[in-house]
């Protein structure tokens, strides 16, 4: 058949090109985008929102994700800037009550269709839930979830104390320490310097000896829970934990005493789970370390809840507004939340995944059935130190008393306790 | 200046106008916009500092609120007395050490050059790499510490950074490494100006070198001496970097130094009301020395004009 083209055939032909574009985008099928920035830019947090990325751009999607590297104040410095410029993220890192908070200053899309679409609701655990629609509405997304007390114990060190009894309450963990010490570890507790990990030993220690003293004292600030004898317990216990620490440490990261945790060198450490990614990204095996709840005195596990979300800003540019649908429906999807947490150690926001496959380790099948039993005991908190009790202000308050008197060993624990109550007083 | 004015023929020309357009152009443009810049905004952060603002700034009026919060708050109090300590102690101490490392230098030695640009060499690096690096030399675990004890000095002891009494003093003594070899410069330059004649006479009368110094070359340092203190004060006053890589005001605050309280307040708490509070405060700190100096200058310049 000969092509025949006429000149009034080319020319409709060409227009019905140049409108296709234009009709598409009527139909609302435009290209999704998403602008976005969290702290994650290196280790196995970087690699879970790179991989993340990946996926977005397999769905079709432009993915211009800006790391801001460093503690996620950082991060948070760069979003005030954007928002006071009226040029917000379509979507960033938030967590906790700062997300209620920095609601009020700028705009956010209401989630509630894209939740209720995915029947998401009723798979994340009630408290969690709360933080992420602060308004009734849903503006944020919870991503993974990290309890704060995890214990991770060094098989060398172990075996140095004779010891393979995983310690319960805290007068185990206490044993154990002096087993190791006399056993030839040389530190009994692996520590960092920094403020979040002082901040930590306190409220594993605090939610291990009482989980309601904790609840009332530290998430609603109740004065009388504050001047508590749970509280000076809490300080006598985190000075015999600081007492097993390096103090050659100073400010420096949890993560630079890893290899000597590992060699036994030092025996125990509290830290959050995101230290299995951290020591599994440094190459050391399962087989090196073990992790199970942090110490109960009451024998049920407690779980300090620490969870990262995405908050959604909004947009009118109708490229970042299919994005942001997008990102919705992918932060809720189980298969991503297995990717993402099987990366960084944590594990997933949705209750009803099923962690007996491969890829997850005991560790996190620990964690999870942590939370599971934990929010039926009503022992589920959430964490100051992380930032998810309360707004960064009142954190900071409370964390200046608590690193002080980790590192000042003249301070008694009812004088810190007194301490904790003023300063707390001073940031309201 | 005004000298010339007064002596001025009435008006210029307008051609010489004209031709030195070009100059006025290059002086008061960027005077006038770093002035309004920075006038605008110490007025800003003064406005602030009286505002019930957090997260972003707000209006509002909550008078003093921000400044007795700060004021009594544990931080600041830390950060004042530190202020205090390490401004004097840096400031003496850098004095000090340039002045004895001009006087060596200035005894006409071989290889001058070379060792001055090596004094003068940790002025080209960043605070920030300061005190990284001097935080690992301090650091009882890896630095020197360490290496007493591995070369069989078991019981040496050189903790100060992790000791809560001594860590103010890791910072004093990293700043003055950093800063010694300025104020190295300045008194080298000060001792090399010095009349020649003035010395010849000196030496005529039978004067040794150390009397020559005491009595005939430091005096006429003094001018100098006073430039260094404020250059080194206001720097004092303002560190922030230096500490920040070094001890991050640790252990636990025993470190703090305002400007950090301030970054604390604004950038870690989200409480920018009350860390404007804390800027205007340190902002009258710097004033109590730069205002005396600049008294004391105009002093000065009375005097040299009436003289």
């Amino acid at each position: 058949m000969p092509i025949t083209t006429t000149r009034r055939r080319l020319l409709a032909g060409s227009a019905a090109a140049l409108a296709l574009p234009a009709f598409a985008r009527a139909q609302g099928a435009v290209k999704p985008r998403l602008t976005a920035i969290s702290q994650w830019s290196a280790g196995s947090d970087g690699a879970a929102i790179t991989a993340l990325g990946k996926k977005f751009e397999e769905k079709g999607g432009t993915w211009q994700h800006s790391p801001v590297p460093g503690f996620t104040t950082e991060m948070m410095n760069k979003l005030r800037a954007q928002i006071i410029a009226g040029d917000p993220p379509a979507c960033s890192q938030l967590k906790g009550p700062e997300i209620a908070a920095w609601s009020k200053i700028a705009p956010t899309v209401d989630l509630d269709a894209v939740v209720a679409a995915a029947g998401y609701e009723k798979v994340v655990a009630p408290d969690l839930a709360k933080l992420h629609k602060p308004g009734g509405k849903w503006i944020a997304l919870p991503l993974q979830i990290y309890s704060t007390n995890m214990l991770f114990l060094s098989k060398r060190a172990m075996d140095k104390a004779k010891a393979d009894k995983i310690p319960v309450t805290w007068a185990d963990f206490n044993d154990l320490a002096e087993k190791m010490k006399s056993g030839g570890v040389a530190y009994p507790v692996a520590n960092g310097g920094t403020r979040p990990d002082d901040g930590q030993k306190f409220e594993a220690a605090l939610a291990g000896i009482s989980p309601i003293s904790y609840r009332a004292a530290i998430m609603n600030l109740e004065k009388k829970a504050l001047e508590g004898p749970e509280i000076k317990a809490a300080f006598a216990q985190v000075r015999k934990i600081a007492d097993w620490m390096d103090p050659n440490v100073g400010a420096q990261h949890f993560s630079t005493n890893l290899k000597r945790f590992v060699d036994g060198d030092m025996g125990m450490m509290i830290m959050g789970g995101w230290a299995q990614g951290v020591l599994r990204n440094a190459g050391f095996k399962f087989d090196d370390f073990m992790i199970a709840p942090g110490p109960s005195d009451n024998g049920k596990p407690v779980f300090l809840l620490n969870a990262d979300a995405f908050i959604f800003w909004q947009r009118k540019e109708p490229d970042l507004q299919a994005g942001q649908t997008l990102m919705a429906q992918l932060v809720m999807d189980p298969a991503i939340q297995t990717m993402y947490s099987q990366i960084t150690g944590s594990i997933p926001v949705r209750t009803d995944v099923d962690l007996s496959g491969e890829g997850w380790s005991d560790g996190q099948r620990r964690t999870a059935a942590a939370l599971k039993d934990s929010i039926a005991s009503n022992q589920a908190v959430l964490s100051l130190a992380h930032n998810m009790a309360q707004e960064n202000g009142m954190t900071a308050a409370m964390i200046d008393v608590i690193t002080e008197y980790v590192k000042n060993k003249t301070i008694k624990p009812e004088q810190a306790a007194t301490r904790l109550a003023e300063a707390v007083e001073g940031a309201r | 200046m005004t000298i010339a004015v007064s002596t001025g023929p009435g008006r210029p020309a307008t051609s010489d106008r004209v031709r030195r357009l070009p100059e006025y152009l290059a002086i008061w443009v960027p005077l006038l916009l770093s002035a309004a810049h920075l006038i605008a905004f110490s007025l800003w952060t003064i406005w602030i500092s009286f505002t019930p603002s957090t997260l972003i700034p707000v209006t509002g009026w909550v008078g003093l609120r921000n400044y007795s919060a700060v004021a009594a708050s544990r931080n600041w109090q830390i950060a004042l007395d530190n202020l205090l300590l390490f401004g004097s102690a840096f400031v003496l101490l850098s004095l000090a050490t340039g002045l004895i490392l001009a006087i060596l230098l200035d005894q006409r030695i071989r290889g001058e050059n070379v060792l001055r640009s090596i004094f003068l060499y940790p002025l080209a690096v960043s605070f920030v790499v300061t005190g990284t690096v001097w935080s690992w030399l301090l650091n009882p675990g890896l630095g020197i510490q360490k290496l007493v004890h591995d070369l069989g000095w078991t019981s040496f002891r050189f903790d100060w950074l992790i000791d809560r009494d001594m860590a103010i003093w890791t910072i004093v003594i990293a700043a003055i490494w950093q800063s010694s070899g300025f104020a190295m410069a300045l008194f080298l330059a000060g001792l090399r100006s010095v009349d020649a004649d003035l010395i010849k006479a000196a030496q005529i009368d039978g004067a040794g070198p150390v009397r020559m110094y005491r009595r005939v070359i430091l005096p006429t340092l003094w001018p100098i001496t006073i430039t260094v203190i404020v250059i080194q004060l206001q720097f004092a006053i303002s560190t922030f970097d230096l500490v920040r890589a070094l001890t991050n005001g640790g252990p636990g605050i025993a470190t703090q130094l305002p400007a950090l309280v301030v970054y604390d307040l604004m950038f870690q708490r989200s409480l920018l009301g009350r860390g404007a509070a804390a800027a205007v405060l340190m902002l009258l700190l710097l004033l109590a020395v730069l205002l005396p100096y600049a008294a004391w200058r105009y002093v000065q310049r009375r005097r040299a004009i009436h003289a």
